[in-house]
């Protein structure tokens, strides 16, 4: 039974906040609400992360992109910084619910709820980022990719641990990058696919390339052997089908009765890479 | 038609201002002193027995104050639907379930109930009631449950078994010869989904027993009259002694509570009645989509015979539909069904076979359009296919077969009006129709133009009795009480019923109020279905104010020295017609009439005739091959809605209607799962569309006016998506050739046919 909420001002006063009692932490609340009312999750004290006023920034440092963890899906769909500097980013969290849950709902959030197709997670993975992470044995660093354990499981323990932000370097010049997605609404709906790419060229030829695919897996994929043979390979559409026929060896979505087959989605899936590649190498050769 | 000043006029909708400030009051919102709160434990199996239940702990849980199972309710059976209510001699309403029993019958089936002082209280409770189950065989299909092995729901049924009621059978001319004369005959299935109404309230009621045995029910019926006739049997009281009423407004209903609110108004009254206290029931969502009445699925079969010209010489339809556990309205839904798929074009021989099936599923009962969007999607499909094969523009073989007025068909009453063919005119030109075929067409997003045409009827009959009263209250300032039995569920009822009283008694429309939906305050009437409350109410209320206007009439007659039928009434004045200078303002009339001893009290009372309202739907849709996504790019809704007394009111019925029919095209669908378990069970799982899956709505209204109504007015509640999605599923066909005989059309489904074809 939920017998307190606290509203610490400071990371510190977070984490000292975790230590007493079954607490956990809560920043938008629009899962764990959810699981409290259905019964899935236990707790007696809430600590809301929303007055803590370094985590609700949104900044680039040395070239590098920090989002805090009070920071929404619209907010960082609104971004300026975002919009220029990780479109994909900005796309991923614009598709995520309805405008009342991204004004609610936070972007580590939606990480940290480890859903197989968290749009925010799927875009940031391709954007190589990485998690802040504090508790009492100090700061540590993991990539985002690696935060997932399974279906709703996260290595981030909420009860003890606080990531405080996730960082990856902006793009640049001769970077593009895309979001694409398929659900079955145009709001409201968990994606059937979604896949996000992040791309460097050097002149007309890949330098490398960051693939993201879900939900295929219970947790998103990295198409690394796409990756491997896109590698060097010159911009054009013969590579570009390639790369898309090349993911389906990596994606095992299961027949959902609900959104749609495995074997439907396997196949849509390579339309989706096509389209996001398309859509990133026109972005990087701007 | 007379010129008129308030009907036909976007006047302030009468509820606006309490809406708008959020002050207009719901179920919902109800609370009494020491008012407790229900909540049901449901069912977890498909068809099962009760061996045992022991309720002993919940009761002894503290803060509960009554618990309620088949134990300690009545043992009177009945229907939920009004239709027990007015169902016409000799046919017999189908009354198959109790409050509690001790079978259930579907996943979400009602095993017991609990009231306490808090939600959380009554949650924790019904966990507390032990429940011994013998499982028994289930069937989920209509075609498995009419099998001699699947199992029976309600025993032996007089038609078949597990068919509920009637089977409807229709005739017309001789179907066999009119095969044997056409030049081609088609025929097809189509498999229709359970697509649910989704209205924002879910189903409620509060019951409140008073120490005299008085009952008062606030409710989210679209039907208080019928309601109270159904509770006061179920619980053995006189109706005078039970009042059901709306408080006073409803979130929506689309036909899931014509007749009792699911069960929420029997469960709350059976809770009120032990506690002796008041009771509110509320549906949760999930509880809302499994046990509360659906869209009837099923399969449609239609046989048509057509000359070469495209002339249509026979059609034989057959109608199949899923009941589900409890009758509801599937005695009457079948019938509703073909009487509409047979009347929308012309066609000497005709026949007509349909009735439902029992099934271990959520009730199939009335939502918007009520059979006749299943009827027509089938229809619709065929005629396209028909013109297709015979090389006919879709158009051109709709306007040689379309009904006119004066032509036979199978329903008792007459088609004394259509504006079809403008409606088809002006909806074309409005979607570009001549573009059809000649889009470009990209390489992997395909646009495509499609047409679907139809009717409705403007109230019950014959389906159902129908029939309407309505008071007029004049008082000693001149302004008007008006009191009608029918709800406001969003449709603008109040509004356009008020419009015509003012109209007819040639007062301001400022100085009408309506009391409604209240059995104690207002005189009978059916309620809100059928598209029947601006035509049937509507006609009531036109008597009413005609009666009280004769009164008024008379009265100042003799006070101005002017015979009866020389003075009228216009703007608040009582005045001759061929002298307007010899007027006197009613408020004068009616205080002098007040001071002699009289009021002026008109009541109207009326059985209404039946009128068809047409329509013709244009999509034009684009369909993404390469995904199999269908986005439908415009929608085009030209309605013969008679009159529209609120055209604002009428775009918006329209709008709403093709939102619904774009979900019943594309997306909306119940499906169960091999345990009888419904896996759309809320908002996140089923498939509304939502605002930005609407494309732009174009509705043009036509007038053509309709004779049995004194405002020419036809219904039109239910008419926007009879069409919608037949048009759809037509533009499909039109951008990629490929036709679909199931609903929804999902992108998985195109996806796969476009591969097969590509195959092929």
């Amino acid at each position: 039974m939920l017998k307190d909420y606290v509203q610490p001002k400071t990371v510190d006063g977070v984490l000292a906040s975790l230590r007493q009692g079954n607490a956990r932490i809560i920043a938008g609340g629009t899962d764990l609400m959810l699981d409290m009312k259905a019964g899935k999750t236990e707790v007696e004290k809430l600590v809301d992360i929303n007055c803590v006023d370094s985590l609700k920034k949104i900044e680039i440092v040395d070239g590098s992109i920090i989002i805090g963890a009070a920071v929404t899906h619209q907010e960082v769909a609104t971004s300026k910084l975002i919009q220029e500097k990780a479109p994909v980013l900005a796309k991923a969290c614009r598709t995520v619910g309805s405008l009342q849950i991204r004004n609610t709902g936070t972007m580590v959030g939606n990480v940290i709820n480890a859903q197989p197709a968290a749009d925010a997670a799927v875009a940031l993975i391709a954007l190589g980022a990485v998690a802040e992470i504090f508790d009492e044995n100090g700061i540590s660093y993991l990539p985002v990719e690696e935060l997932y354990l399974g279906v709703g499981q996260s290595k981030i323990d909420s009860s003890k641990q606080l990531v405080t932000s996730i960082k990856f370097p902006s793009l640049q010049s001769g970077q593009g990058s895309a979001f694409v997605r398929l659900a079955q609404r145009g709001a409201l709906a968990l994606p059937m696919l979604n896949v996000s790419v992040v791309v460097t060229l050097s002149g007309d030829k890949v330098d490398w390339l960051r693939l993201v695919m879900a939900p295929v897996a219970p947790k998103p994929v990295r198409a690394t052997e796409a990756e491997k043979m896109i590698q060097g390979k010159q911009v054009n559409e013969e590579t570009i089908i390639a790369t898309a026929n090349a993911v389906a060896s990596q994606a095992n979505p299961r027949d959902s009765a609900l959104r749609g087959s495995g074997e439907y989605r396997k196949s849509v899936l390579q339309t989706l890479v096509k389209r996001g590649l398309i859509e990133a190498f026109a972005e990087a050769q701007k | 038609m007379k010129k008129t000043s308030i009907v036909g006029k976007n006047v302030r909708k009468l509820d606006s201002v309490e809406k708008a400030m959020g002050a207009a009051t719901f179920t919902t919102d109800i609370s009494l002193p020491h008012m407790l709160y229900g909540k049901v434990l449901r069912s977890p199996y498909p068809h099962a027995k009760i061996i045992n239940i022991d309720t002993s702990e919940a009761e002894k849980h503290p803060g509960v104050e009554a618990v309620v199972c088949y134990k300690n309710t009545p043992r009177v059976k009945f229907n939920t639907s009004a239709t027990s209510t007015f169902t016409i001699p000799p046919l017999q309403p189908v009354e198959d379930q109790y409050v509690f029993d001790s079978v259930v019958r579907y996943v979400g089936d009602e095993v017991a109930a609990v009231a306490a002082e808090s939600m959380e209280i009554a949650e924790q409770a019904i966990k507390l009631i032990k429940v011994e189950y013998e499982e028994l065989p289930a069937v989920f299909d209509p075609l498995e449950a009419m099998k001699t092995e699947a199992p029976l729901l309600h025993g032996q049924c007089k038609e078949g078994r597990n068919i509920p009621g009637e089977k409807i059978h229709m005739e017309m001319g001789d179907v066999e010869k009119g095969f044997e004369e056409a030049d081609e005959v088609f025929e097809h299935t189509f498999k229709l989904p359970v697509q649910k109404q989704a209205q924002m309230e879910t189903q409620a009621a509060v019951a409140k027993v008073g120490v005299d045995g008085r009952v008062t029910i606030w409710s989210t019926t679209q039907t208080p009259h019928p309601s109270q006739r159904i509770l006061a049997t179920i619980f053995g009281l006189p109706y005078s002694k039970v009042r059901v009423l709306n408080p006073p407004y409803i979130g929506g209903g689309f036909g899931v509570r014509i007749g009792l609110s699911a069960k929420a108004e029997p469960i709350a009254m059976a809770l009120a009645m032990q506690a002796k206290k008041p009771v509110k029931v509320v549906y949760d969502r999930k509880e809302d989509f499994i046990a509360s009445d659906t869209r009837h699925s099923g399969y449609v079969t239609v046989k048509t015979g057509v000359k070469k010209d495209g002339t249509f010489t026979a059609r034989k339809m057959r109608g199949l539909l899923n009941a589900g556990a409890y009758c509801s309205w599937s005695a009457e839904t079948p019938g509703v069904l073909g009487a509409m798929g047979l009347s929308v074009y012309r066609c000497a021989n005709q026949m007509y076979d349909g009735h439902s099936v029992y099934t271990n599923t959520t009730p199939g009962g009335a939502m918007r359009g009520f059979g006749n969007p299943q009827a027509m999607f089938a229809i619709e499909s065929q005629v396209d296919i028909i013109a297709e094969k015979l090389g006919l523009d879709p158009l051109d073989i709709r306007m040689k077969n379309m009904m006119k007025p004066g032509d036979q068909w199978v329903l008792p009453y007459k088609c004394q009006s259509s504006g079809l063919e403008e409606c088809i005119k002006k909806g074309a030109a409005a979607i570009n129709w001549d573009c059809r075929g000649k889009v470009e067409k990209g390489s992997t997003k395909k646009r495509g133009i499609g047409v679907g045409i139809g009717s409705h009827v403007s109230n019950a009959w014959p389906f159902c009795g129908d029939y309407s009263n309505a008071y007029i209250t004049i008082h000693q300032d001149g302004s008007v009480l008006l009191a009608t039995g029918v709800p406001d569920m969003g449709t603008g009822t109040i509004t356009t019923l008020a419009q015509m009283a003012a109209e007819t008694l040639g007062i301001s429309f400022d100085k009408v109020s309506v009391t409604f939906a209240d059995t104690e305050s207002t005189p009978f009437d059916i309620g809100s279905h059928a598209s029947r409350t601006c035509y049937a109410s509507g006609i009531a209320v036109v008597a009413a104010a005609n009666d009280a206007k004769k009164q008024i009439l008379q009265y100042a007659a003799k006070k101005m020295e002017v015979e009866e039928e020389e003075l009228q009434i216009e703007n608040n004045n009582v005045l001759a017609i061929n002298n307007p200078e010899k007027q006197l303002p009613l408020n004068k009339v009616a205080v002098d009439a007040h001071l002699e001893g009289q009021q002026f009290i008109g009541v109207g009372k009326i059985v209404p005739e039946n009128a068809p309202p047409w329509l013709a739907h244009f999509a034009e849709v684009e369909v993404d091959t390469e995904t199999g996504k269908v986005k439908v790019v415009k929608l085009v809704a030209a309605h013969d809605v008679g009159k529209a007394i609120h055209p604002q009111i009428v775009e918006g019925q329209l709008h709403g209607g093709l939102a619904q029919g774009i979900g019943y095209a594309l997306s909306e669908e119940i499906k169960y799962n091999d345990k009888g378990q419904q896996l759309n069970d809320g908002f996140h799982k089923y498939m509304l569309p939502t605002a930005v899956d609407i494309p732009e709505l174009e509705a043009i209204i036509v007038e053509a006016a309709e004779p049995s109504h004194p405002f020419g007015v036809k219904g039109v509640g239910e008419t926007g998506l009879v069409a919608t999605a037949p048009a759809i599923a037509n533009a499909i066909f039109n951008a990629i050739g490929i036709r679909f005989f199931e609903i929804p059309i999902t992108e998985e489904k195109v996806y796969k046919a476009l591969l097969n074809k590509e195959n092929e």
